[in-house]
Protein backbone atom coordinates (compact mmCIF):
# COMPACT_ATOMS: atom_id res chain seq x y z
CA UNK A 1 0.00 0.00 0.00
CA UNK A 2 1.24 3.16 -0.99
CA UNK A 3 0.96 6.45 1.71
CA UNK A 4 0.87 8.99 -0.93
CA UNK A 5 -1.84 9.81 -3.26
CA UNK A 6 -1.53 8.77 -6.71
CA UNK A 7 -1.51 12.50 -8.06
CA UNK A 8 1.72 13.73 -5.25
CA UNK A 9 2.89 10.49 -6.95
CA UNK A 10 3.17 11.36 -10.30
CA UNK A 11 3.57 15.07 -9.21
CA UNK A 12 7.00 13.66 -7.73
CA UNK A 13 7.95 12.11 -10.78
CA UNK A 14 7.51 15.31 -12.80
CA UNK A 15 9.17 17.74 -10.03
CA UNK A 16 12.31 15.33 -9.96
CA UNK A 17 12.28 14.14 -13.62
CA UNK A 18 16.02 14.48 -14.05
CA UNK A 19 17.01 12.90 -10.91
CA UNK A 20 15.13 9.87 -11.59
CA UNK A 21 16.34 10.09 -15.22
CA UNK A 22 20.32 10.22 -14.08
CA UNK A 23 19.37 6.87 -11.76
CA UNK A 24 17.61 5.49 -14.94
CA UNK A 25 20.55 5.15 -16.69
CA UNK A 26 23.01 4.19 -14.33
CA UNK A 27 21.06 1.15 -14.24
CA UNK A 28 20.75 0.45 -17.45
CA UNK A 29 24.04 0.73 -17.46
CA UNK A 30 24.64 -1.14 -14.79
CA UNK A 31 22.02 -3.14 -13.91
CA UNK A 32 21.54 -1.86 -10.55
CA UNK A 33 22.08 1.54 -8.61
CA UNK A 34 24.88 1.49 -5.50
CA UNK A 35 24.02 2.92 -2.09
CA UNK A 36 27.04 5.87 -3.22
CA UNK A 37 25.54 6.38 -6.89
CA UNK A 38 21.97 7.16 -5.08
CA UNK A 39 24.08 9.47 -2.36
CA UNK A 40 25.93 11.16 -5.04
CA UNK A 41 23.30 11.72 -7.47
CA UNK A 42 20.99 13.00 -4.55
CA UNK A 43 24.26 15.29 -3.75
CA UNK A 44 24.81 16.28 -7.39
CA UNK A 45 21.13 17.50 -7.49
CA UNK A 46 21.12 19.10 -3.94
CA UNK A 47 17.99 17.21 -3.10
CA UNK A 48 17.05 15.31 0.15
CA UNK A 49 14.48 13.34 -1.01
CA UNK A 50 15.96 9.90 -0.14
CA UNK A 51 12.61 9.16 2.19
CA UNK A 52 10.22 9.67 -0.84
CA UNK A 53 12.60 7.83 -3.09
CA UNK A 54 11.36 4.59 -0.93
CA UNK A 55 8.27 5.75 0.30
CA UNK A 56 6.75 5.98 -3.27
CA UNK A 57 8.26 2.70 -4.07
CA UNK A 58 10.65 4.38 -6.74
CA UNK A 59 13.33 2.51 -5.79
CA UNK A 60 13.63 -0.88 -4.11
CA UNK A 61 16.48 -2.96 -2.33
CA UNK A 62 18.35 -5.72 -4.40
CA UNK A 63 20.81 -6.95 -2.21
CA UNK A 64 23.44 -4.84 -1.08
CA UNK A 65 22.45 -2.07 -4.24
CA UNK A 66 19.26 -0.98 -5.67
CA UNK A 67 17.19 -0.79 -8.48
CA UNK A 68 14.05 1.43 -9.83
CA UNK A 69 10.65 -0.75 -9.40
CA UNK A 70 10.02 -2.50 -12.47
CA UNK A 71 6.78 -0.56 -13.35
CA UNK A 72 8.93 2.50 -12.99
CA UNK A 73 11.60 1.41 -15.09
CA UNK A 74 9.25 0.62 -17.75
CA UNK A 75 7.61 3.67 -17.67
CA UNK A 76 10.60 5.49 -17.84
CA UNK A 77 12.12 3.60 -20.68
CA UNK A 78 8.66 4.11 -22.31
CA UNK A 79 8.74 8.06 -22.06
CA UNK A 80 11.78 8.63 -22.89
CA UNK A 81 11.99 5.84 -25.93
CA UNK A 82 15.24 4.27 -23.84
CA UNK A 83 14.86 0.74 -24.45
CA UNK A 84 17.31 -2.11 -24.04
CA UNK A 85 17.32 -4.20 -26.84
CA UNK A 86 15.69 -7.92 -26.11
CA UNK A 87 17.57 -10.97 -26.66
CA UNK A 88 15.83 -12.89 -29.80
CA UNK A 89 15.08 -15.64 -26.67
CA UNK A 90 12.88 -13.01 -25.01
CA UNK A 91 11.24 -12.41 -28.01
CA UNK A 92 10.91 -16.01 -29.21
CA UNK A 93 9.31 -16.54 -25.99
CA UNK A 94 6.40 -14.90 -27.23
CA UNK A 95 6.59 -16.83 -30.11
CA UNK A 96 6.43 -20.10 -28.10
CA UNK A 97 3.27 -19.11 -25.92
CA UNK A 98 1.43 -17.67 -29.13
CA UNK A 99 1.96 -21.25 -30.70
CA UNK A 100 0.87 -22.73 -27.35
CA UNK A 101 -2.33 -20.68 -27.10
CA UNK A 102 -3.20 -21.22 -30.58
CA UNK A 103 -2.39 -24.69 -30.70
CA UNK A 104 -4.89 -25.11 -27.78
CA UNK A 105 -7.62 -23.09 -29.40
CA UNK A 106 -7.69 -25.36 -32.58
CA UNK A 107 -7.85 -28.49 -30.59
CA UNK A 108 -10.03 -27.32 -27.65
CA UNK A 109 -12.68 -24.95 -29.99
CA UNK A 110 -15.65 -27.02 -29.64
CA UNK A 111 -15.46 -27.87 -25.88
CA UNK A 112 -15.39 -25.08 -22.91
CA UNK A 113 -16.85 -21.97 -24.10
CA UNK A 114 -15.08 -19.80 -21.13
CA UNK A 115 -11.98 -21.59 -20.84
CA UNK A 116 -11.91 -20.53 -24.97
CA UNK A 117 -12.76 -17.54 -24.16
CA UNK A 118 -9.77 -16.73 -21.98
CA UNK A 119 -7.35 -18.37 -24.14
CA UNK A 120 -8.33 -15.66 -27.41
CA UNK A 121 -8.03 -13.08 -24.75
CA UNK A 122 -4.86 -14.43 -23.80
CA UNK A 123 -3.76 -14.59 -27.11
CA UNK A 124 -4.13 -11.28 -27.94
CA UNK A 125 -2.81 -10.17 -25.28
CA UNK A 126 0.76 -11.95 -26.01
CA UNK A 127 0.09 -10.64 -29.75
CA UNK A 128 0.21 -7.32 -28.39
CA UNK A 129 2.91 -7.69 -26.07
CA UNK A 130 5.13 -9.57 -28.70
CA UNK A 131 4.36 -6.81 -31.18
CA UNK A 132 5.70 -4.35 -28.28
CA UNK A 133 8.84 -6.24 -28.02
CA UNK A 134 9.07 -6.20 -31.59
CA UNK A 135 8.52 -2.20 -31.94
CA UNK A 136 10.97 -1.41 -29.07
CA UNK A 137 13.17 -3.49 -29.84
CA UNK A 138 13.86 -1.79 -33.71
CA UNK A 139 13.56 1.48 -32.17
CA UNK A 140 16.44 0.45 -29.65
CA UNK A 141 18.67 -1.81 -32.00
CA UNK A 142 18.03 1.38 -34.64
CA UNK A 143 19.09 4.05 -32.05
CA UNK A 144 22.45 1.91 -30.64
CA UNK A 145 23.37 1.18 -34.69
CA UNK A 146 23.00 4.75 -35.17
CA UNK A 147 24.91 6.26 -32.27
CA UNK A 148 28.20 3.41 -33.23
CA UNK A 149 27.60 4.89 -36.34
CA UNK A 150 28.49 8.32 -35.39
CA UNK A 151 30.78 7.24 -33.29
CA UNK A 152 28.87 10.22 -30.19
CA UNK A 153 30.77 8.46 -27.61
CA UNK A 154 34.20 8.43 -29.61
CA UNK A 155 35.21 4.66 -28.62
CA UNK A 156 38.02 3.12 -30.30
CA UNK A 157 37.10 1.19 -33.26
CA UNK A 158 38.61 -2.22 -31.83
CA UNK A 159 35.70 -1.76 -29.76
CA UNK A 160 33.45 -0.27 -32.24
CA UNK A 161 33.34 -3.15 -34.47
CA UNK A 162 33.10 -5.65 -31.90
CA UNK A 163 30.00 -4.25 -30.92
CA UNK A 164 28.63 -3.60 -34.67
CA UNK A 165 29.59 -7.36 -34.94
CA UNK A 166 27.43 -8.31 -31.37
CA UNK A 167 24.51 -6.12 -32.07
CA UNK A 168 24.31 -7.96 -35.84
CA UNK A 169 25.24 -11.62 -34.44
CA UNK A 170 22.81 -11.38 -31.48
CA UNK A 171 20.15 -9.14 -32.06
CA UNK A 172 19.81 -7.78 -35.60
CA UNK A 173 19.99 -11.23 -37.46
CA UNK A 174 17.88 -13.39 -35.16
CA UNK A 175 14.86 -10.24 -35.11
CA UNK A 176 15.03 -10.33 -38.73
CA UNK A 177 14.61 -14.22 -38.29
CA UNK A 178 11.34 -13.85 -36.09
CA UNK A 179 10.27 -11.01 -38.97
CA UNK A 180 11.20 -12.81 -42.00
CA UNK A 181 7.78 -13.30 -44.26
CA UNK A 182 10.13 -16.17 -45.92
CA UNK A 183 10.81 -18.38 -43.30
CA UNK A 184 8.26 -20.95 -42.62
CA UNK A 185 8.49 -20.85 -38.86
CA UNK A 186 8.99 -17.43 -38.49
CA UNK A 187 6.71 -15.55 -35.71
CA UNK A 188 5.11 -13.31 -38.60
CA UNK A 189 4.33 -16.02 -40.72
CA UNK A 190 2.67 -17.78 -37.56
CA UNK A 191 0.73 -14.22 -37.06
CA UNK A 192 -0.58 -14.78 -40.72
CA UNK A 193 -1.78 -18.39 -40.10
CA UNK A 194 -3.72 -17.28 -36.74
CA UNK A 195 -4.92 -13.74 -38.73
CA UNK A 196 -6.45 -16.79 -41.45
CA UNK A 197 -8.16 -19.14 -38.97
CA UNK A 198 -9.92 -16.14 -37.11
CA UNK A 199 -11.13 -14.58 -40.34
CA UNK A 200 -12.97 -17.96 -40.95
CA UNK A 201 -14.46 -18.23 -37.12
CA UNK A 202 -15.08 -14.63 -37.22
CA UNK A 203 -18.30 -16.02 -39.87
CA UNK A 204 -18.46 -19.74 -39.01
CA UNK A 205 -18.64 -20.33 -35.29
CA UNK A 206 -22.14 -20.79 -33.11
CA UNK A 207 -21.63 -18.66 -30.35
CA UNK A 208 -22.12 -15.04 -30.77
CA UNK A 209 -19.95 -13.72 -27.81
CA UNK A 210 -16.97 -15.93 -29.02
CA UNK A 211 -17.47 -15.04 -32.89
CA UNK A 212 -17.14 -11.54 -31.81
CA UNK A 213 -13.81 -11.98 -29.89
CA UNK A 214 -12.86 -13.59 -32.82
CA UNK A 215 -13.46 -10.79 -34.80
CA UNK A 216 -11.74 -8.55 -32.07
CA UNK A 217 -8.64 -10.85 -32.96
CA UNK A 218 -8.79 -10.45 -36.47
CA UNK A 219 -8.89 -6.71 -36.41
CA UNK A 220 -6.00 -6.46 -34.19
CA UNK A 221 -3.76 -9.24 -36.00
CA UNK A 222 -4.86 -7.06 -39.23
CA UNK A 223 -2.99 -4.04 -37.84
CA UNK A 224 0.04 -6.24 -36.11
CA UNK A 225 0.87 -7.61 -39.04
CA UNK A 226 1.25 -4.50 -40.91
CA UNK A 227 3.22 -3.34 -37.91
CA UNK A 228 5.11 -5.98 -38.22
CA UNK A 229 5.76 -5.22 -42.13
CA UNK A 230 6.28 -2.10 -41.03
CA UNK A 231 9.64 -2.97 -38.59
CA UNK A 232 10.96 -5.97 -40.97
CA UNK A 233 11.24 -2.79 -43.55
CA UNK A 234 13.08 -0.86 -40.95
CA UNK A 235 14.86 -3.88 -40.77
CA UNK A 236 15.97 -4.42 -43.99
CA UNK A 237 15.79 -0.56 -45.07
CA UNK A 238 17.82 0.97 -42.42
CA UNK A 239 19.16 -1.33 -39.66
CA UNK A 240 20.91 -3.82 -42.07
CA UNK A 241 22.48 -1.75 -44.35
CA UNK A 242 23.67 0.88 -41.53
CA UNK A 243 25.29 -2.37 -40.10
CA UNK A 244 26.33 -3.83 -43.30
CA UNK A 245 28.13 -0.52 -43.67
CA UNK A 246 29.90 -0.33 -40.28
CA UNK A 247 31.19 -4.07 -41.06
CA UNK A 248 32.39 -2.53 -44.21
CA UNK A 249 33.85 0.49 -42.95
CA UNK A 250 35.54 -1.59 -40.09
CA UNK A 251 37.11 -4.03 -42.85
CA UNK A 252 38.82 -0.61 -44.15
CA UNK A 253 39.83 0.44 -40.60
CA UNK A 254 41.10 -3.00 -39.37
CA UNK A 255 42.91 -3.04 -43.37
CA UNK A 256 44.91 0.35 -41.57
CA UNK A 257 45.48 -0.49 -38.57
CA UNK A 258 47.27 -3.98 -39.74
CA UNK A 259 49.18 -1.73 -42.31
CA UNK A 260 50.05 0.74 -39.35
CA UNK A 261 51.15 -1.66 -36.98
CA UNK A 262 54.28 -3.99 -36.10
CA UNK A 263 56.47 -1.41 -38.64
CA UNK A 264 54.94 -3.28 -41.25
CA UNK A 265 53.97 -0.07 -43.45
CA UNK A 266 57.97 0.13 -43.56
CA UNK A 267 58.85 -3.37 -44.10
CA UNK A 268 56.98 -6.63 -45.15
CA UNK A 269 53.71 -4.91 -46.60
CA UNK A 270 54.57 -3.18 -50.33
CA UNK A 271 52.12 -0.40 -50.83
CA UNK A 272 49.98 -0.33 -53.64
CA UNK A 273 51.87 -0.06 -56.99
CA UNK A 274 51.93 3.38 -58.33
CA UNK A 275 53.75 5.03 -62.20
CA UNK A 276 56.78 5.96 -61.52
CA UNK A 277 57.77 9.29 -62.97
CA UNK A 278 61.39 8.96 -64.49
CA UNK A 279 63.01 11.74 -65.15
CA UNK A 280 64.50 9.51 -68.67
CA UNK A 281 64.19 10.73 -72.06
CA UNK A 282 61.47 8.83 -73.67
CA UNK A 283 64.27 8.30 -77.06
CA UNK A 284 67.52 6.43 -76.13
CA UNK A 285 70.32 7.20 -74.39
CA UNK A 286 72.38 7.34 -77.83
CA UNK A 287 69.96 9.54 -79.51
CA UNK A 288 72.82 12.70 -80.21
CA UNK A 289 75.55 9.80 -81.44
CA UNK A 290 73.34 8.27 -83.24
CA UNK A 291 71.92 11.19 -85.16
CA UNK A 292 75.45 12.97 -85.80
CA UNK A 293 76.28 9.85 -87.51
CA UNK A 294 72.99 9.97 -89.74
CA UNK A 295 73.87 13.43 -90.33
CA UNK A 296 77.93 12.58 -91.04
CA UNK A 297 77.49 9.92 -93.96
CA UNK A 298 75.54 12.59 -96.09
CA UNK A 299 78.63 14.59 -95.25
CA UNK A 300 81.18 13.65 -97.99
CA UNK A 301 78.73 12.06 -100.67
CA UNK A 302 79.35 12.42 -104.02
CA UNK A 303 77.57 15.52 -106.08
CA UNK A 304 74.58 13.67 -108.44
CA UNK A 305 74.11 15.14 -111.50
CA UNK A 306 70.78 14.24 -113.31
CA UNK A 307 71.14 14.36 -116.77
CA UNK A 308 67.20 15.23 -118.66
CA UNK A 309 68.46 13.83 -121.87
CA UNK A 310 68.95 9.97 -120.56
CA UNK A 311 65.85 8.15 -121.38
CA UNK A 312 66.85 5.10 -118.96
CA UNK A 313 63.96 5.66 -116.55
CA UNK A 314 62.23 5.73 -119.89
CA UNK A 315 63.21 2.28 -120.78
CA UNK A 316 62.39 0.71 -117.71
CA UNK A 317 59.63 -1.98 -117.99
CA UNK A 318 57.33 -2.31 -115.39
CA UNK A 319 55.40 -5.60 -114.58
CA UNK A 320 51.62 -5.76 -115.42
CA UNK A 321 50.75 -8.41 -112.95
CA UNK A 322 47.11 -8.42 -113.75
CA UNK A 323 47.43 -8.49 -118.01
CA UNK A 324 50.20 -11.48 -117.72
CA UNK A 325 47.86 -13.11 -115.49
CA UNK A 326 45.23 -12.87 -117.40
CA UNK A 327 47.18 -13.94 -120.48
CA UNK A 328 48.44 -16.79 -118.11
CA UNK A 329 44.38 -17.90 -117.55
CA UNK A 330 44.14 -18.19 -121.07
CA UNK A 331 46.56 -20.51 -121.36
CA UNK A 332 45.67 -22.81 -118.85
CA UNK A 333 46.82 -25.73 -118.12
CA UNK A 334 50.40 -24.95 -119.20
CA UNK A 335 53.05 -27.85 -119.26
CA UNK A 336 56.10 -26.24 -118.62
CA UNK A 337 55.30 -22.78 -116.82
CA UNK A 338 59.25 -21.41 -116.78
CA UNK A 339 59.47 -21.94 -120.78
CA UNK A 340 55.92 -19.75 -120.62
CA UNK A 341 57.47 -17.12 -118.66
CA UNK A 342 60.32 -16.87 -120.77
CA UNK A 343 57.92 -16.89 -123.60
CA UNK A 344 55.59 -14.37 -123.07
CA UNK A 345 58.27 -11.96 -121.63
CA UNK A 346 60.60 -12.35 -124.74
CA UNK A 347 57.38 -11.47 -126.64
CA UNK A 348 57.12 -7.62 -125.13
CA UNK A 349 60.97 -7.55 -123.99
CA UNK A 350 63.76 -9.75 -125.81
CA UNK A 351 66.46 -8.28 -123.80
CA UNK A 352 65.00 -9.04 -119.98
CA UNK A 353 66.95 -9.30 -117.17
CA UNK A 354 66.67 -11.91 -114.88
CA UNK A 355 64.84 -9.80 -111.98
CA UNK A 356 62.42 -9.06 -114.95
CA UNK A 357 61.71 -12.96 -115.47
CA UNK A 358 61.63 -13.36 -111.93
CA UNK A 359 58.81 -10.63 -111.43
CA UNK A 360 56.58 -12.82 -113.91
CA UNK A 361 57.64 -16.11 -112.39
CA UNK A 362 56.13 -14.80 -109.22
CA UNK A 363 52.62 -15.77 -110.84
CA UNK A 364 53.66 -19.55 -109.76
CA UNK A 365 52.44 -18.76 -106.26
CA UNK A 366 49.05 -17.00 -107.29
CA UNK A 367 46.63 -19.28 -104.60
CA UNK A 368 44.69 -20.04 -107.55
CA UNK A 369 47.05 -22.59 -109.26
CA UNK A 370 47.69 -25.70 -108.72
CA UNK A 371 51.24 -26.63 -109.56
CA UNK A 372 52.59 -30.25 -110.63
CA UNK A 373 56.24 -31.86 -110.58
CA UNK A 374 57.04 -33.79 -113.16
CA UNK A 375 60.34 -35.81 -111.49
CA UNK A 376 60.97 -38.05 -114.51
CA UNK A 377 61.05 -34.90 -117.60
CA UNK A 378 64.26 -32.80 -117.65
CA UNK A 379 65.59 -29.88 -116.44
CA UNK A 380 64.70 -26.50 -118.30
CA UNK A 381 67.07 -23.79 -119.40
CA UNK A 382 66.61 -20.09 -119.28
CA UNK A 383 69.23 -17.65 -121.03
CA UNK A 384 69.65 -14.02 -120.15
CA UNK A 385 72.72 -11.88 -120.93
CA UNK A 386 73.28 -12.15 -117.08
CA UNK A 387 73.72 -16.12 -117.33
CA UNK A 388 71.56 -18.94 -117.33
CA UNK A 389 68.96 -20.34 -115.22
CA UNK A 390 67.65 -24.28 -114.77
CA UNK A 391 64.60 -25.10 -113.48
CA UNK A 392 62.37 -28.02 -113.51
CA UNK A 393 59.53 -28.75 -115.35
CA UNK A 394 56.52 -27.75 -113.87
CA UNK A 395 52.76 -28.04 -114.67
CA UNK A 396 50.14 -25.37 -113.92
CA UNK A 397 46.45 -25.96 -113.35
CA UNK A 398 43.32 -23.93 -112.57
CA UNK A 399 42.62 -25.52 -108.56
CA UNK A 400 39.18 -27.00 -107.98
CA UNK A 401 37.35 -25.08 -105.73
CA UNK A 402 37.50 -27.23 -102.76
CA UNK A 403 34.52 -25.48 -101.06
CA UNK A 404 31.87 -26.02 -103.81
CA UNK B 1 43.80 8.27 -86.24
CA UNK B 2 44.37 8.79 -83.05
CA UNK B 3 41.33 9.20 -80.20
CA UNK B 4 40.20 12.66 -79.57
CA UNK B 5 42.38 14.46 -76.79
CA UNK B 6 44.90 11.77 -77.19
CA UNK B 7 48.05 14.06 -76.31
CA UNK B 8 46.10 15.10 -73.24
CA UNK B 9 45.43 11.60 -71.76
CA UNK B 10 49.03 10.24 -73.15
CA UNK B 11 51.19 13.00 -71.00
CA UNK B 12 48.61 12.83 -67.75
CA UNK B 13 49.23 9.75 -67.49
CA UNK B 14 52.73 9.44 -68.39
CA UNK B 15 52.93 12.17 -65.38
CA UNK B 16 51.62 9.75 -63.31
CA UNK B 17 48.26 11.15 -62.76
CA UNK B 18 44.89 9.16 -62.04
CA UNK B 19 42.33 10.29 -64.85
CA UNK B 20 39.50 9.79 -62.58
CA UNK B 21 35.50 9.34 -63.58
CA UNK B 22 35.08 13.34 -63.06
CA UNK B 23 37.41 14.69 -66.17
CA UNK B 24 35.99 14.64 -68.90
CA UNK B 25 38.34 12.47 -70.60
CA UNK B 26 37.45 10.00 -68.54
CA UNK B 27 34.81 8.53 -71.14
CA UNK B 28 37.02 8.83 -74.02
CA UNK B 29 40.02 6.43 -72.23
CA UNK B 30 37.09 4.16 -71.62
CA UNK B 31 35.48 3.97 -74.99
CA UNK B 32 39.18 3.35 -76.34
CA UNK B 33 40.29 1.14 -73.70
CA UNK B 34 41.66 -1.78 -76.01
CA UNK B 35 43.54 0.57 -78.03
CA UNK B 36 44.99 2.58 -75.27
CA UNK B 37 45.91 -1.04 -73.43
CA UNK B 38 47.83 -2.14 -76.39
CA UNK B 39 48.98 1.68 -76.83
CA UNK B 40 50.97 1.67 -73.83
CA UNK B 41 52.38 -1.93 -73.85
CA UNK B 42 53.45 -1.86 -77.43
CA UNK B 43 55.12 1.83 -77.10
CA UNK B 44 56.32 1.48 -73.66
CA UNK B 45 56.07 -1.41 -72.03
CA UNK B 46 53.64 0.11 -69.27
CA UNK B 47 50.61 -1.26 -68.13
CA UNK B 48 47.11 0.82 -68.36
CA UNK B 49 44.63 -0.16 -65.15
CA UNK B 50 41.63 0.77 -64.90
CA UNK B 51 38.45 0.52 -62.59
CA UNK B 52 35.18 2.22 -62.70
CA UNK B 53 35.99 5.40 -61.34
CA UNK B 54 39.39 5.69 -62.25
CA UNK B 55 42.08 5.43 -64.80
CA UNK B 56 46.23 4.95 -63.90
CA UNK B 57 49.24 3.84 -65.62
CA UNK B 58 51.89 1.27 -64.19
CA UNK B 59 55.25 0.76 -64.75
CA UNK B 60 57.52 -2.53 -64.37
CA UNK B 61 59.53 -0.07 -61.27
CA UNK B 62 56.71 1.05 -59.13
CA UNK B 63 57.51 4.21 -56.60
CA UNK B 64 57.25 2.33 -53.88
CA UNK B 65 58.21 5.40 -51.45
CA UNK B 66 55.87 8.09 -52.88
CA UNK B 67 52.88 4.86 -52.78
CA UNK B 68 53.75 4.11 -48.84
CA UNK B 69 53.82 8.04 -48.06
CA UNK B 70 49.80 8.00 -49.48
CA UNK B 71 49.03 5.19 -48.66
CA UNK B 72 49.89 5.91 -44.44
CA UNK B 73 48.25 9.56 -45.10
CA UNK B 74 44.88 7.86 -45.69
CA UNK B 75 45.45 4.96 -43.15
CA UNK B 76 46.10 7.83 -40.64
CA UNK B 77 43.64 10.37 -42.02
CA UNK B 78 40.67 7.74 -42.43
CA UNK B 79 41.42 6.43 -39.07
CA UNK B 80 41.36 9.76 -37.26
CA UNK B 81 37.95 10.86 -38.86
CA UNK B 82 36.32 8.25 -38.21
CA UNK B 83 37.28 8.58 -34.39
CA UNK B 84 35.76 12.23 -34.83
CA UNK B 85 32.26 10.17 -35.04
CA UNK B 86 32.59 10.77 -39.17
CA UNK B 87 32.10 8.32 -41.61
CA UNK B 88 35.36 8.48 -43.50
CA UNK B 89 34.02 7.10 -46.79
CA UNK B 90 31.39 10.07 -46.91
CA UNK B 91 33.82 12.40 -46.19
CA UNK B 92 36.69 11.89 -48.69
CA UNK B 93 34.08 11.48 -51.47
CA UNK B 94 32.12 14.98 -50.49
CA UNK B 95 33.79 16.87 -48.17
CA UNK B 96 36.21 19.68 -48.45
CA UNK B 97 39.03 20.33 -46.01
CA UNK B 98 41.29 23.11 -45.33
CA UNK B 99 44.93 21.91 -44.89
CA UNK B 100 44.70 23.39 -41.21
CA UNK B 101 42.08 20.62 -40.48
CA UNK B 102 44.36 17.87 -41.99
CA UNK B 103 47.19 19.42 -40.22
CA UNK B 104 45.09 19.20 -36.57
CA UNK B 105 44.03 15.45 -37.24
CA UNK B 106 47.93 14.52 -37.81
CA UNK B 107 49.04 16.76 -34.75
CA UNK B 108 46.42 15.50 -32.24
CA UNK B 109 46.98 11.45 -33.56
CA UNK B 110 47.75 8.42 -31.61
CA UNK B 111 49.96 7.73 -34.15
CA UNK B 112 52.43 9.85 -33.55
CA UNK B 113 55.35 7.22 -33.98
CA UNK B 114 54.88 6.46 -37.19
CA UNK B 115 53.95 10.14 -38.02
CA UNK B 116 57.09 11.45 -36.73
CA UNK B 117 59.42 9.01 -38.91
CA UNK B 118 57.42 9.80 -42.02
CA UNK B 119 59.48 12.44 -43.80
CA UNK B 120 56.18 13.63 -45.24
CA UNK B 121 53.51 13.74 -42.58
CA UNK B 122 55.96 15.38 -39.87
CA UNK B 123 55.37 18.25 -40.21
CA UNK B 124 52.92 21.12 -41.23
CA UNK B 125 55.40 21.91 -44.25
CA UNK B 126 55.61 18.48 -45.38
CA UNK B 127 52.28 17.73 -45.23
CA UNK B 128 51.18 20.46 -46.97
CA UNK B 129 53.83 19.60 -49.98
CA UNK B 130 52.50 15.50 -50.04
CA UNK B 131 49.37 17.44 -50.25
CA UNK B 132 49.63 19.95 -52.71
CA UNK B 133 52.33 18.44 -55.16
CA UNK B 134 52.61 15.10 -55.11
CA UNK B 135 48.66 14.45 -54.55
CA UNK B 136 48.02 17.56 -56.36
CA UNK B 137 50.14 15.92 -59.32
CA UNK B 138 48.98 12.93 -59.49
CA UNK B 139 45.52 14.20 -59.15
CA UNK B 140 44.80 12.15 -55.93
CA UNK B 141 44.00 15.30 -54.32
CA UNK B 142 42.18 18.71 -55.88
CA UNK B 143 43.57 21.77 -54.01
CA UNK B 144 41.06 24.48 -54.53
CA UNK B 145 41.37 28.24 -53.55
CA UNK B 146 41.63 29.42 -49.87
CA UNK B 147 43.75 26.06 -49.33
CA UNK B 148 41.04 23.71 -49.71
CA UNK B 149 41.48 20.24 -50.09
CA UNK B 150 39.07 17.77 -52.00
CA UNK B 151 39.86 14.20 -53.10
CA UNK B 152 39.34 12.66 -56.15
CA UNK B 153 38.14 8.99 -56.73
CA UNK B 154 41.85 7.97 -56.85
CA UNK B 155 41.40 7.96 -53.24
CA UNK B 156 40.28 4.04 -53.37
CA UNK B 157 43.42 2.46 -54.64
CA UNK B 158 45.14 3.27 -51.42
CA UNK B 159 41.57 2.18 -49.37
CA UNK B 160 41.27 -0.95 -51.19
CA UNK B 161 44.10 -1.70 -51.12
CA UNK B 162 43.51 -1.80 -46.85
CA UNK B 163 40.70 -3.92 -47.12
CA UNK B 164 42.17 -6.32 -49.70
CA UNK B 165 45.23 -6.21 -46.74
CA UNK B 166 42.92 -7.79 -43.58
CA UNK B 167 40.89 -10.20 -46.78
CA UNK B 168 43.87 -11.93 -47.48
CA UNK B 169 45.06 -11.53 -43.78
CA UNK B 170 41.67 -13.12 -42.91
CA UNK B 171 42.45 -15.78 -45.39
CA UNK B 172 45.73 -16.61 -44.61
CA UNK B 173 44.42 -17.59 -40.89
CA UNK B 174 41.65 -19.22 -42.25
CA UNK B 175 44.06 -21.36 -44.39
Amino acid sequence: MFKSEPKTILQFLATHFELLRELFDIQSKNEFITKSQVTNTLKDFGNDIEEQLFEHKLLIEQNDDYVINEPYYILFEFVLQQFKPLLPEEIEKFGQSIRELFKNIKESIDNDKNLLLARIEALSNEIKKFTTAVKNNTASLLNESRELKANTRKIEYQEKVHKARYLIDNYIIPLNNILDINHSQSIYNELDRISQYTNNRRFDYADELIRRQFEKLYNLLRQVIKDINQQSTILSNELLPLIERIKTESEYLQGFLLYLTNGNCYKTIKPPEIFNTSRDNLYSLYIYESTKLYFDQFKNEEEVIIDDNDNTILDQWIFNRSEYKNTLNENLPVKDFFSWCQDSIGNEKKDFSIDNYFMVTSLLFEKEYEVKFDKGSKAISVKTDQGELIMPKLELTKKEDVSK
Amino acid sequence: MYPNKHKQIVTALMEGKFITVDEFYFDILKDNQAFYLEFFKESFDFELKGTQEYFYLLSADTNENTSRDISIFFAIFCYELDKDGKNFIDELTFSEFHIDQIIEYFKNSGWSDIIKANKSLNSAENLKKLLGNTMTKRNIAKKHSDEKYTFTKAYKLFIEFARELINSEKNKANA
